[in-house]
């Protein structure tokens, strides 16, 4: 190991030491709070239980569980980055995941899929001293992976390596973020290979529908109607020039918030990343104004033809975002209703108690500004009107009648008890806490988690439930053969139809 | 801090001591233990975090299934998740009778519609009136997916089930402390099921079919493929079940079909996590001991025959082309697999693999090249899955297939090819560690087809595949009368699919 590298900065060294013993006082703080609630599991108290099974599961005493979940190390570099590190010394592994605050919302409408593209050939076009070849060779050889992503509002990049091989690996992903050569001829491929992508879309109608509903819920020049791969004539107008700017513009260090985990000493890993990023300098970075999302809520029934014997039916409306302050009800309220799997009304009710789907759910889809509310279901032509009138009636009956007792202290005990699976894995612990900063969520996310949880009442469901779900003003999306509908969809509406791309 | 060196010498006993790069033998160091009738528990402790993972694995799939009933062991799958005598129910002495007029009305239905033309209309409506009737009864005494939600209610993740061609899996990871009422319930599952809410489950799994299968030109190749490459042998029907089987099964077949292949001797559990296997012995033999044994189900007769010439078959659909090839060989345990394993990684294994650089990097032909060649309990065959880029045709990625093949079998593999694969092998091994949830679900598979020992043998058996090897194994299997191939065709020939070019 080249200790030497060290040498340069030993103050920062000092810093870090600090700062972990400054820990270590967080550390007993967790612990505490933790005991409190956190990853102990409730004991369920089943009110009435209603069948003799049930009876006597209820009576079953557990053994509490205390565990403190290790807590990730929080640093913020000279240069802006903000690191997140997990010691552990199970397994010969090293992992860094890494967001960009980046995203195709960024890109200009007729550069539609800029941010994508960018995101996909910084990794397979190589970088100005490693080529595509070599780079993969390399990696591959010693079982490592750097891979690199931009979606529609976040970027990020990943390292893989064993512990022998951290600095390989770490030289080659900085060498990514930092210098990607983004080739003509790899431009070329990708750009070909997302416009094949975009040929096949029509093939299977289950990728249709999310396109197609987003374009219903937001305007068209909103960055959310549009398909982050791009469209054939927008990808066409993206040059080398406009990706080298794109990737310039984003990838600094004080835009970039990195998790690390797995089998490294702390101090050493935070020089060797401060050697490998050395070069890479801070900027000030003029995001592009995003729109403001339209809050409006408008009826419409809205039909693909497509030649299938199984209806795809989504409907729903304009929600909230990440930072909504009814986060946590919403969810609760969202499980009862159909996010909960089996247990749910929706599935309950189209699923389990009239067959009449293989999947029926309900979700609320959380980006930074308002997202979207929506319930979906895949049902054979002849029962397509009957499933979407029982799915929409649980989204009525949530709004006017209080929930049961029972249907909250299971989605609450759920919750609660499943918390435990938020800390499996070292790797998955940095990257929760890399995902909780860059949502902006309170860092002590965690740590008030499960007190959200508790706190919630049926008052509160029957008040986000009013507040949030608008059945009659629903846009409504079927892809299907009209012909063989058990009802005409117009029992919902006038009907618009849609042409496929 | 402590929760550290209890996990640092705790995973010493997962990992056994010996030689390789990382100065340890890449083994799992399960702990075996039969009950007398049969079960077979198997465990791995993994301190780290306190839960635990656990899977039930029964030695049935649709391979076990014959014509008419194709599907049975899937759609029994779903109805695992109905409950028991006293989950799911609020009294099951009231619903007794009316699961016994159910069974009588569609036994009634059943021989009535069997007249065909000759068939009482206004009997079948009366007798159809009648069986809703007793559905409308049994609702309300039914405590609806009651078992899922006690799950759930205790902590429960990754709940789920899956059927294959050779097993089923029951999938469940749970707070260490709910290990009890895992046993309590499953155990109930295993002793007391029953068939309840069947007909309306066989209505989900047709969806299920129409999602996965009739609307998915992948899954319709898939099908398709398999029907064509196997001509007697039961892999060659597909696990879900042909449309009309699926919607003429009936119950009793079912319950026939469970109280055969659900037997003690046929399943296998799984418990991973922070466990005192000593401990779990006991409750597993207190929950599951008193389940009768019973004489081990049939075994699976039938050969698949030597493939006599090539066969292509074209199946046409809304879609673009999508192309297949299957060469048949042999089942896990045959010294070939772990070549086959080896064929598989340099084929198609990441951005250096053949196929990949071949056919998406040089030639541009495609946008996605892959073969599978894993092992499975029977004979079984290695895949191909490419989908060409538009002009290329579906025929022109299959020649650049082939010459791919043909390279295999005249120039031997070069030693850093083999290297990297072993490095890989080695290193997916120690990454596999972190997950008692992945651990489980790959002691289940490897036990279901053969015995878990045998993942013990992949580093080792693999890392040794010669250049001479992969020549000889590829010469023996990829020829032209040993294939099946398979191509989506777009129905709609002569019209071009639309671009997606509109911006909309």
């Amino acid at each position: 190991m080249e200790t030497t590298k060290g040498r340069i900065s030993l103050s920062h060294v000092l810093i870090l030491i600090f700062i972990l013993s400054g820990f270590s006082f967080v550390q007993a703080k967790m612990l505490f709070a933790y005991n409190g609630h956190g990853a102990q599991t409730t004991e369920p108290q089943t009110t009435g239980p209603q069948s003799e099974g049930a009876g006597i599961v209820s009576k079953f005493k557990y053994k509490p569980i205390e565990f403190t979940p290790p807590k990730p190390e929080r640093l913020v570099l000279d240069n802006g980055m903000i690191l997140y590190l997990l010691e552990d010394h199970d397994l010969p592994v090293f992992n860094i995941t890494t967001h960009v605050r980046t995203g195709a919302i960024y890109e200009p409408g007729e550069k539609a899929g800029l941010a994508n593209l960018v995101g996909n050939v910084m990794r397979r076009g190589g970088t100005k001293t490693r080529t595509p070849e070599q780079m993969n060779e390399e990696l591959e050889f010693i079982a490592a992976s750097v891979e690199t992503q931009i979606e529609r509002e976040s970027g990020s990049a990943s390292l893989s390596t064993m512990k022998k091989d951290i600095d390989k690996g770490l030289e080659i992903f900085a060498d990514v973020l930092m210098n990607p050569a983004f080739p003509e001829d790899m431009i070329r491929k990708e750009k070909d290979e997302i416009l094949e992508d975009i040929r096949r879309e029509n093939d299977n109608p289950g990728q249709i529908v999310f396109r197609e509903f987003r374009k219903l819920l937001y305007k068209k020049e909103h960055p959310y109607s549009r398909r982050t791969i791009g469209y054939k004539d927008t990808i066409e107008n993206i040059t080398r020039d406009d990706m080298i700017a794109f990737h310039k513009k984003y990838f600094h260090p004080n835009n970039v918030i990195m998790g690390i985990s797995g089998d490294f000493d702390a101090w050493e890993i935070v020089e060797k990343i401060k050697t490998v990023f050395a070069e890479w300098e801070k900027a000030e970075i003029d995001f592009p104004e995003v729109p403001v999302v339209e809050k409006k809520f408008q009826r419409s029934v809205n039909y693909i033809y497509k030649d299938v014997n199984q209806a795809h039916v989504v409907f729903g409306h304009i929600g909230i975002h990440r930072l909504s302050k009814d986060y946590f009800p919403i969810n609760i309220m969202n499980f009862i209703l159909g996010g909960g799997g089996f247990t749910s009304r929706i599935p309950s009710k189209v699923r389990s108690d009239e067959g009449l789907a293989y999947s029926a759910y309900s979700a609320f889809h959380t980006p930074r500004d308002l997202g979207f509310f929506f319930a979906a279901c895949q049902t054979k032509s002849e029962s397509t009107v009957k499933a979407i009138n029982l799915a929409l009636n649980e989204v009525r009956r949530i709004r006017d009648e209080l929930i049961d007792d029972d249907e909250l202290e299971l989605a609450k005990d759920t919750y609660i008890n499943q918390f435990i699976f938020k800390f499996t894995s070292s790797s998955s612990i940095v990257g929760q806490m890399v995902e909780i900063e860059y949502e902006g969520l309170p860092l002590d996310y965690l740590e008030t988690y499960v007190d959200n949880i508790k706190v919630i009442t049926k008052e509160d469901i029957e008040r986000v439930a009013k507040e949030y779900l608008h059945p009659d003003k629903i846009k409504l999306l079927v892809i299907g053969d009209m012909k063989q509908f058990d009802k005409p969809l117009t029992e919902f509406g006038e009907v618009n139809t849609i042409e496929l791309e | 801090m402590k929760t550290f060196r209890i996990r640092f010498l705790l995973v010493a006993i997962i990992l056994l001591f010996c030689t390789t790069a990382y100065g340890q033998k890449l083994e799992l160091d399960v702990r075996e233990h039969t009950l007398d009738n049969g079960i077979k528990l198997l465990m791995l402790a993994k301190h780290d975090v306190p839960i635990v993972s656990l899977r039930i694995v029964y030695k049935v799939g649709s391979v076990n299934e014959h014509p008419g009933i194709t599907g049975a062991s899937h759609l029994f799958e779903h109805m695992m998740f109905k409950g028991t005598e006293i989950f799911g129910i609020k009294d099951y002495d009231s619903e007794k009778p009316l699961l016994e007029r159910e069974d009588e009305l569609i036994s009634k239905i059943s021989v009535e519609e069997a007249k065909g033309n000759d068939a009482d209309k206004e009997k079948i409506k009366q007798l159809e009136g009648d069986l809703k009737e007793v559905w409308e009864k049994q609702k309300e005494l039914i405590v609806r997916d009651e078992m899922w939600s006690i799950y759930l209610k205790n902590g429960a993740t990754g709940l789920n089930a899956s059927t294959g061609s050779d097993a089923t899996y029951y999938y469940c990871n749970l707070p260490a402390n709910r290990l009890e009422l895992w046993a309590f319930m499953e155990s109930d599952r295993m002793k007391n099921l029953v068939l309840r809410e069947f007909y309306s489950e066989r209505d989900v799994v047709m969806e299920e079919r129409r999602l996965r299968t009739e609307n998915s030109p992948f899954g319709l190749l898939i099908e398709q493929l398999n029907a064509a490459t196997f001509t007697a042998h039961p892999y060659g029907w597909p696990v879900i079940g042909w449309m009309s089987d699926i919607a003429n099964m009936k119950k009793a077949e079912v319950a026939k079909y469970f109280q055969q292949y659900y037997s003690p001797i046929n399943a296998v559990i799984v418990v991973v996590g922070d466990i005192n296997p000593d401990e779990v012995i006991k409750l597993i033999e207190r929950y599951f001991g008193d389940v009768q044994s019973q004489p081990p189900p049939p075994d699976v007769t039938t050969v698949e025959p030597e493939q006599r010439g090539e066969r292509r078959i074209y199946v046409e659909y809304d879609a673009n082309p999508v192309l297949s090839i299957a060469y048949h060989k042999p089942a896990v345990g045959h010294p070939d697999q772990y070549v086959f394993d080896v064929i598989e990684a340099i084929l198609s294994h990441g951005r250096t693999s053949r196929l990949y650089k071949s056919l998406i990097e040089e030639k541009r032909m495609a946008v996605m090249a892959h073969a599978y060649g894993e092992p499975s309990k029977y004979a079984d065959s290695f895949i191909f899955f490419c989908t060409p880029r538009h002009p290329h045709t579906a025929e022109d990625v299959e020649e650049a297939i082939y010459e791919e093949l043909e390279r295999l079998k005249t120039t031997p593999v070069t030693n850093r090819e083999l290297q990297k694969v072993k490095n890989q092998l080695e290193a997916d091994f120690i990454r596999s560690l972190e997950s008692a949830s992945g651990l489980a679900s790959k002691i289940a598979s490897y036990e279901a087809i053969y015995g878990w020992r045998y993942i013990n043998t992949l580093v080792e058996r693999t890392t040794v595949v010669t250049p001479e090897e992969v020549m000889r194994v590829a010469n023996k299997y990829f020829t032209k009368t040993n294939r099946t191939v398979a191509i989506l065709v777009n129905k709609k020939k002569g019209k071009e699919p639309t671009d997606g070019n509109n911006k909309g």
